[in-house]
């Protein structure tokens, strides 16, 4: 049986019987006619499923099932997106979805990374940062820089810091939070975090944990 | 929007009850009023920059719309609505429309009761018999019955009233559209005012100033704040129908 959580960069498939997870990119998603799922979350997930759950419910009950303590707040770093909830006795105490300034930059920092061809494992940790008010703002000043004369390596991992703050303030500013999504995967992110809060990364699959309970 | 031939009086906001009288004595109490805050499907007049308040820019391409066959335009321009209702006001004089400036001060400040904000039913229909209240306030022969509340929308009357759909009958009504069914308009301690504890959307147009209380009252209260500019997308409603069912 098929779970899915449809991204907007990626995909995430959970064949629930066998636990294998394979991730695609949304775009390959998009021409795969055939792929159906028992129930998905994301926008690109809708029309392709017998179940869809809103993606921060899926969020809030994954983390739920996958982290023990009484309280604690868990952030969603996405392509197009960011997800935060935070939780008081395992009650939901704050929850936002930022969907407009601050957006996209998940996305902008993988074209970044594509096109200045980054290996963000071996990325410096930057003190400075680029104040990333969107995807599209911050790429300019990422532009910018490079074409004065900073290294591009250096210019990427600004705009990542100016983000990693972003996620921080939009968090609350915590002093443990817990990570989903791809950034769990990026090394630059996770240490650049740290410099503001503990960070324990839960990988992509959380939202996947929160869509179990609906299989039938 | 409007029969080609009919001659109306606009307004925008909520304009003074007594200056409301004496423009419709003056222009013909017969007058069909005509709230031009809400979008009608008018055609953009380019007026205004695209980044604006969209309810400023339905009052601004409304009125353009209409032109003559507005006898007059009573336009709140004071506390009670905000700097842009004034520079609205502004530009529908250059446009030769008779505009009549309202500002709703504390001398005609009312005490009316809030039946549509603390009642039981779908939450678009009691938002608008509230704006309905400004034309005419006498008591509804078909009140609701009051609730204990479940939910709480704080704001005023979104551009797009599907946002309302997703509340729960249970919703109480916060905000300047509470200030509004009481008639304090200008009431900031009112408009500010929620109850402790009932998990409330607060929401604002995008590029509107009361984005400053939204902010301040959802970190305050635990709630969210919820802007949107035209239309309302798929990821608002999302976020607001989370937020709804999780809390």
């Amino acid at each position: 049986m098929l779970i899915a959580d449809c991204g907007s960069s990626w995909t995430k498939i959970l064949e629930t019987v066998s636990g294998e997870l394979e991730i695609i990119s949304t775009r390959e998603l998009v021409r795969r006619e055939d792929l159906f799922f028992e129930v998905a979350t994301g926008h690109s997930g809708k029309k392709r499923c017998k179940v869809y759950k809103n993606e921060l419910i899926a969020l809030a009950e994954g983390s739920l099932a996958l982290v023990e303590e009484e309280d604690f707040s868990i952030v969603d770093v996405g392509g197009r997106d960011v997800k935060f909830v935070r939780f008081s006795g395992r009650k939901i105490k704050k929850l936002d979805w930022n969907l407009a300034c601050g957006s996209s930059t998940g996305a902008t920092i993988e074209l970044l990374g594509s096109y200045y061809e980054v290996d963000f494992d071996g990325l410096p940790i930057k003190g400075k940062w680029i104040n990333v008010t969107c995807g599209v703002f911050g790429m300019e000043k990422v532009l910018e820089h490079v074409s004065t004369g900073t290294p591009p390596e250096e210019a990427v991992a600004m705009f990542l810091h100016g983000m990693v703050r972003n996620v921080f303030d939009f968090s609350g500013r915590p002093e443990h939070l817990y990570l989903s999504g791809g950034f769990c995967e990026n090394k630059c992110f996770l240490q650049t975090m740290e410099k503001y809060c503990n960070v324990t990364p839960l990988g992509r699959t959380v939202p996947l944990e929160g869509l179990k309970n609906d299989i039938r | 929007m409007t029969d080609n031939q009919e001659k109306f009086i606009g307004y925008f906001g909520f304009p003074r009850r007594s200056l409301l009288r004496e423009v419709r004595d003056r222009y013909g109490a017969g007058l069909p009023l005509v709230d031009l805050d809400v979008y009608s499907g008018a055609p953009d007049s380019g007026l205004l920059p695209r980044a604006t308040c969209r309810i400023i820019a339905n009052i601004v391409d409304n009125a353009a719309e209409l032109g003559g066959r507005l006898a007059a335009v009573v336009a709140a321009v004071g506390e009670d609505k905000c700097d842009r209702g004034r520079h609205a006001a502004w530009i529908l004089e250059g446009m030769g429309l008779d505009v009549i400036e309202s500002r709703f001060t504390e001398e005609e400040f009312e005490e009316r009761p809030l039946v549509w904000s603390t009642g039981r039913g779908p939450l678009p229909g009691r938002v608008d018999r509230i704006m309905e209240t400004i034309i005419d306030p006498s008591p509804p022969s078909d009140p609701p019955e009051k609730c204990e509340p479940t939910h709480g929308f704080w704001g005023v009357p979104p551009n797009d009233f599907r946002l309302l759909d997703l509340f729960p009958d249970t919703t109480h009504i916060f905000g300047w559209i509470r200030c509004v069914e009481a008639g304090r308009p200008a009431d900031l301690e009112l408009e500010c005012m929620v109850d402790d504890g009932v998990p409330t959307v607060f929401f604002h147009q995008s590029f509107c100033a009361k984005q400053d209380l939204a902010h301040n009252l959802a970190e305050r209260y635990g709630g969210i704040a919820v802007d949107c500019h035209r239309e309302i997308n798929d990821s608002i409603l999302a976020k607001v129908e989370a937020f709804i069912k999780l809390s």
